[in-house]
């Protein structure tokens, strides 16, 4: 019986690998709404579904249709040393940290290394990279794309970073590369245009 | 995601459990063999419809130059004859491993073409999973564990689709210490077929030995002492292993048997950049920086430095961005066409707080590259200063 007691264990962690219980509420358009506990205001210009659920460590995941159609991803002021996700998810200290000090362009080498881990693919690609301001501050505005072994759907995504008083903001939109992501670009990159950043203590530079 | 990865090679290894019938198991070739009752059938199909889905997965790395070259050592090892059942596919994926399917379909990751040093360790993993194949290991485990336990049943009650199911039949039906010891020996008896230097055989476990001990010194991994991943987890102990594939090697050796080096490394001259980076940003310092250090050798190149200059800027402890701008100074100093190593040269020099060299190196890059993914947003930081 020693098969069938591996085979028991092995499906009592794929049960337990199940993601955990997350609510959903509705986020009505044109509203101006506190996200990633306050951290963040924002004035989306569409319904979407926010989750009481992230893999952001610090921040807030939304959806439209659902996330395996489109999300954004709000991390809201990661401090010196911290990472993106949550480290637990690897069992390990394997992703890389935010520094204060980064450069700009250091922004999208950090999020494509988290990802790629996250993700555990390779094919990940940073393509375009563009000097923004995001709440006045500074950013990075970056797109990318990315496939992983099991789907055969390619995603693109796009990103807004910046740094204020040495902590980051950053916000993500990701979808398939057919129709989702374009669709929904328009009104994303209107919420990114809305972006405050609420908890910074230093002044805004523009 | 994680666990897919590991469910993909496992699912390899899966295949090979379950589609051999025992009218083929001494020996014949892979086209003899089909499906003998309704269970193996419906396993089959699995295989093949995951063979599909190989042929379209997003790390399909389909250059005719490379497949051609992977499948010429293969070749040479086990005979064209042998050679011309085996369908292979090298996917992109960093990690050191291979695995053969019952129905000819080998699947070899970019992780094994970058650690291989020469075509005669290549030949080493491709022979050794072939010989699995060949020998119908797969069956006899199948069998055997279906004795026992109503297998079938399992595989429908696992939830997580195919995958999944898959994985669960990998961890089962792992190949017994002496299927394994049978595949080392075959394949080291085929490299003296091929022409190949044996001693590659134990020298690749070496190699792979020392690197996970590098690995686990810069705190990623626990080092047990022995290789535990996929591909190697029944494998017999890295120490007996090193031991009976020494001697065979030396029993089997001959004059005139080569390595293939110089081949080999022309071969994957323009892809180890490429496999070199999907390594580094596995953030594993000490694998990384032990693979690096392998392939530079003591005639270190500019894509060497370069490596190991992004090695350091991206770990980013106190003191690695002095160390990445020696590295990438350097690699531009060994080809001043570099554009990527004045880029990183430019930020680390920045950081540690040399921004009037670092401009002058991010000027560089962009006269280099003016077209580059960041080349407006490099420009806008660095702007009219001097």
């Amino acid at each position: 019986m020693k098969f069938a007691l591996i085979a028991m264990a092995i499906i009592a962690a794929l049960l337990m690998a199940a993601p955990s219980y997350a609510e959903w509420r509705a986020v009505p358009a044109d509203e101006s709404i506190k996200v990633a506990q306050d951290k963040i205001e924002v004035v989306p210009n569409m319904e979407w579904n926010r989750s009481t659920a992230s893999s952001a460590k610090f921040g807030e995941t939304w959806t439209a249709d659902g996330v395996a159609l489109n999300e954004l991803t709000f991390f809201a002021a990661v401090e010196e040393g911290d990472t993106l996700y949550w480290n637990r998810i690897f069992g390990s200290d394997k992703l890389p940290v935010f520094k204060s000090d980064m450069l700009l362009p250091e922004i999208p080498e950090l999020f494509e290394k988290s990802n790629r881990l996250l993700l555990d693919t390779p094919v990940f690609t940073i393509e375009k990279v563009e000097a923004d301001r995001l709440s006045g501050y500074p950013a990075v505005r970056f797109s990318y794309r990315y496939a992983v072994p099991d789907d055969l759907l390619e995603r693109r995504g796009e990103a807004v970073g910046a740094i204020a008083n040495g902590k980051l903001y950053l916000v993500n939109f990701v979808a398939p590369s057919l129709h989702y992501f374009e669709h929904y670009l328009p009104s994303v990159r209107k919420l990114f245009g809305s972006v405050k950043l609420l908890d910074t203590k230093t002044e805004t530079d523009d | 995601m994680k666990a897919l990865l590991k469910l993909l090679s496992a699912s390899l290894a899966l295949q090979v459990a379950v589609a051999t019938p025992a009218a083929a198991q001494a020996s014949g070739s892979a086209q003899k063999y089909q499906p003998i009752n309704d269970d193996e059938r419906t396993l089959w199909r699995t295989m093949d419809e995951y063979e599909g889905n190989i042929r379209h997965s997003p790390l399909l790395i389909a250059d005719a130059e490379l497949n051609d070259y992977v499948r010429s050592v293969l070749c040479r090892a086990v005979g064209a004859e042998k050679c011309s059942a085996v369908r292979i596919y090298i996917l992109r994926t960093p990690q050191f491993n291979a695995a053969m399917a019952p129905n000819g379909m080998m699947v070899v990751w970019s992780g094994l073409l970058l650690r291989t040093r020469n075509e005669a360790e290549l030949a080493t993993v491709l022979a050794h999973e072939f010989a699995h194949f060949e020998k119908r290991h797969s069956l006899q485990k199948f069998r055997d564990v279906r004795a026992k336990t109503d297998a079938i049943a399992w595989l429908g009650f696992v939830p997580g689709g195919a995958f999944a199911q898959i994985g669960l039949f990998t961890s089962v039906f792992a190949f017994s210490r002496d299927m394994e010891r049978e595949a080392d020996f075959q394949a080291v008896q085929s490299l003296v077929n091929g022409g190949y230097d044996p001693q590659s055989a134990s020298e690749i476990w070496r190699h792979f030995l020392a690197e996970r001990k590098a690995s686990a010194a810069s705190g990623k991994i626990k080092f047990d002492g022995d290789i535990q991943t996929n591909m190697f987890s029944s494998h017999p102990g890295i120490s007996e292993r090193l031991e009976y594939l020494s001697a065979s090697a030396t029993r089997l050796t001959r004059p005139n048997l080569e390595t293939g080096r110089t081949d080999y490394q022309k071969a994957m001259a323009r892809w180890l950049p490429l496999f070199v980076d999907d390594q580094i940003k596995l953030n594993d310092f000490g694998g990384s920086e032990f693979l690096i250090k392998s392939l530079a050798g003591t005639k270190w190149s500019g894509a060497s430095y370069h490596a190991m200059a992004e090695l350091f800027r991206y770990r980013a402890k106190d003191g690695d961005y002095a160390l990445a701008a020696k590295y990438y100074r350097h690699a531009v100093a060994t080809d001043p066409a570099l554009a990527e190593s004045w880029r990183g040269l430019g930020l680390s020099l920045m950081r540690t707080a040399n921004r009037p060299e670092g401009i002058k190196a991010i000027r560089k890059y962009l006269e280099l590259r003016p077209q580059a993914s960041d080349a407006a947003l490099l420009a806008d930081m660095v702007g009219s200063e001097n």
